[in-house]
């Protein structure tokens, strides 16, 4: 039993870290006034390009800085976008996630002639500790994520620079006023938003399954952005947004196995069903909490000076 | 409508129509640049692959019928509750729902026009759904759409390999006998009669003006007496309504089942947001860039047997379409400047 528990605890470790990333990096993004819902696309394309910078040089920390920067150009891209050429976020994210589908799956195809799946890469191996005769695994990228959620939480709600950015996404008209840069803060914003999400994607591979596979996000993009609703766009409720999602998700694959063990039976067609627990975990939390929460008024809406 | 008053009306609406055409071709041709650089840098000769492409679709005319019928269906998906004011993502799990009970409907009951009712109702009440949690509850209907996506998405795989499986063929669910299927070509004269059908009740009845009215400015909806959150419901049943059936049609007029791992439907309701861009939101616009669209995915796979290139091309250049056409803005800006320099 407590061997179970140390298992999905440790499988909630490793499925939390690339939400928690992802989340806080929409929460700053969200903040400013731009919403961008192709966090499953920067999810795929830093997940593929670390792998392939890894699988080629074999160096998985040039892989997660490597999936950092695409992160930044692809969250930029959507600043870009959303802030200067004053497009539908939603729309633009949508693309952005076909397009990162598309353009992985083609990469998949052209360097390694495989359909679903790259060969193995060296990954980093995270800590563990000795408990209960197995091991409660804690990567490393985790405590990077909470130390991020953490000093966000306190860079946007205690400096000059938090309350800046979240007037852009409150109210841009005094923003401005208050000689605050409305459309480089949305950029610089959705940039770094991006960065966090690349760091998450990059984390997906090198840190977690050691190769890349076209469902490696599997709608954890979105999930990472109904936790930013969940917490009510402050990041270290954040945390426990995405422990409760990593945990869903977690059991997801692990309560069969557990089930099985213990009763016997051999499932088929029933780990289908339990495949569908972190989606209706996550959409059941956030239609209980959702009432409660108050996003930032102008976000979506181009900032238009007169 | 008299000639003369026509001919006013178009000519008011020039600037209008040149602007869409304009960010319809340069949306589309942005596409294939990005693509054709991408391409090139692979090493593959990218017209060549752009024109098996394009006329590898048209050289069946009657499978790119019946691959653009689900399109159309998950374009309006998208279309009509963005009039709305709602982005509709989850065309994808709708075309689902709406191919499960299609399939099973006609299978059980031996009757194609029941199990097209069914498609439509099971696609209606999975997008209604999605609207009730926005307008009840307050979440967000994107967020809703993708969880409820993957949730249909590995509840059908269950319910195909539990209690549908086809004793033959272990990869597939139960099938259709060709005696109760249609003709490609009947499977996509529904779909333009569904998408007719839809343009009259989106211009031409109350719902429809109440939705439109609801979309552009729902403060406005509130004051003349009607309640923007029936118009976001009904619309969502409506799109939903329309890519279950477009899942039945696929059931009934191409597939005849569902495979286990569903690649016969996923992406159809994706695509389906370019085409209701593509299409600029309007149902009659939607039936030319559906098969426009089919046309990419059916020449996509004729580029994987001729030059061994992936399929997946495709879904790169709609990508980048969609990307492209989610600016107007930038549009406007180039007409802008086109005037003034012509000054």
């Amino acid at each position: 039993m407590i061997t179970d528990i140390v298992n999905l605890l440790s499988n909630t470790f490793l499925s939390m870290t690339p939400l928690l990333l992802a989340a806080v990096g929409e929460v700053i993004a969200e903040k400013s006034g731009v919403v961008n819902i192709g966090l499953e696309g920067i999810f795929l394309i830093t997940a593929l390009t670390s792998t392939v910078s890894t699988f080629y040089t074999g160096d998985p920390i040039l892989g997660l800085i490597i999936g950092v920067i695409i992160g930044l150009l692809s969250g930029g891209l959507h600043g870009f976008i959303s802030v200067y050429l004053r497009g539908d976020q939603i729309i633009a994210g949508v693309g952005f996630n076909s397009f990162a589908y598309g353009l992985s799956i083609l990469t998949l195809i052209f360097l390694w002639g495989d359909y679903s799946s790259s060969p193995s890469i060296p990954k980093i191996t995270p800590w563990s500790l000795r408990i209960a005769g197995t091991n409660l695994v804690i990567p490393q990228i985790l405590i990077i994520a909470l130390i991020t959620a953490i000093a966000s939480w306190y860079i946007l709600e205690k400096t000059g620079w938090g309350l800046k950015l979240r007037a852009c996404g409150e109210d841009p008209r005094a923003a401005e006023a208050m000689g605050v840069n409305v459309n480089k803060t949305r950029f610089y914003a959705t940039t770094i938003g991006g960065g966090l999400a690349g760091l998450g994607g990059a984390y997906l591979s090198i840190g977690w399954l050691g190769s890349f596979t076209r469902t490696i996000s599997a709608g954890r993009g979105f999930i990472a952005l109904a936790d930013v609703a969940f917490a009510n766009w402050n990041p270290l409720i954040a945390i426990i947004g995405a422990f409760i999602f990593g945990f869903a998700d977690a059991s997801g694959t692990y309560l069969p196995i557990m089930l099985q063990k213990m009763t016997g039976t051999q499932f088929t067609a029933e780990t289908y069903l339990f495949l569908t627990i972190p989606y209706l975990t996550t959409l059941i939390a956030v239609a209980a909490i959702m009432k409660k929460v108050k996003m930032p008024r102008a976000l979506g809406k181009p900032y238009i000076k007169e | 409508m008299s000639i003369t008053s026509l001919v006013d009306y178009l000519k008011a609406r020039k600037t209008e129509y040149i602007t869409g055409a304009m960010e319809v071709t340069l949306s589309a041709i942005t596409g294939f640049f990005i693509a054709g650089i991408i391409l090139q840098s692979m090493g593959y000769n990218a017209l060549s692959i752009f024109n098996i492409m394009i006329t590898g679709g048209v050289s069946d005319l009657s499978h790119l019928a019946g691959k653009s019928a689900p399109l159309v269906m998950t374009g309006l998906a998208f279309s009509i509750p963005l009039m709305a004011g709602v982005f509709n993502i989850g065309g994808e799990s709708q075309l689902y729902m709406g191919a499960l009970a299609g399939l099973v409907g006609t299978y059980y009951s031996g009757n194609i026009l029941i199990g097209l009712v069914l498609g439509f109702l099971a696609g209606a009440f999975w997008g209604w759904l999605m609207a009730a949690l926005r307008v009840y509850r307050g979440i967000n209907e994107v967020i809703t759409a993708i969880m409820l996506n993957w949730t249909a998405y590995y509840f059908i795989i269950y319910l195909i390999i539990k209690y549908l499986p086809n004793p033959e063929k272990p990869y597939m669910s139960i099938q259709l006998p060709q005696s109760e299927m249609l003709s490609m070509n009947t499977t996509f004269l529904l779909s333009v009669l569904g998408a007719l059908a839809a343009y009259y009740i989106i211009y031409y009845t109350d719902l429809g003006y109440k939705m439109r009215v609801s979309g552009f400015n729902p403060k406005t909806a509130q004051y003349s007496g009607f309640d923007p959150s029936k118009s976001i419901l009904f619309s969502m049943a409506l799109g939903g309504g329309l890519a279950g059936f477009g899942g039945a049609l696929l059931v009934i007029g191409v597939s005849s089942g569902i495979d286990t791992t569903m690649t016969s439907l996923y992406g159809l309701g994706f695509t389906g947001i370019g085409v209701g861009l593509l299409g600029r939101n309007h149902p009659i616009g939607i039936i030319f860039s559906s098969l426009f669209f089919a046309d990419l995915i059916i020449g996509g796979q004729w580029v994987e047997l001729e030059t061994g290139a992936p399929p997946y091309v495709s879904d790169t250049i709609i990508g980048i379409i969609v990307i492209a056409l989610s600016a107007p803005y930038a549009y406007k800006k180039l007409v802008e400047l086109y005037r003034l320099r012509r000054r």
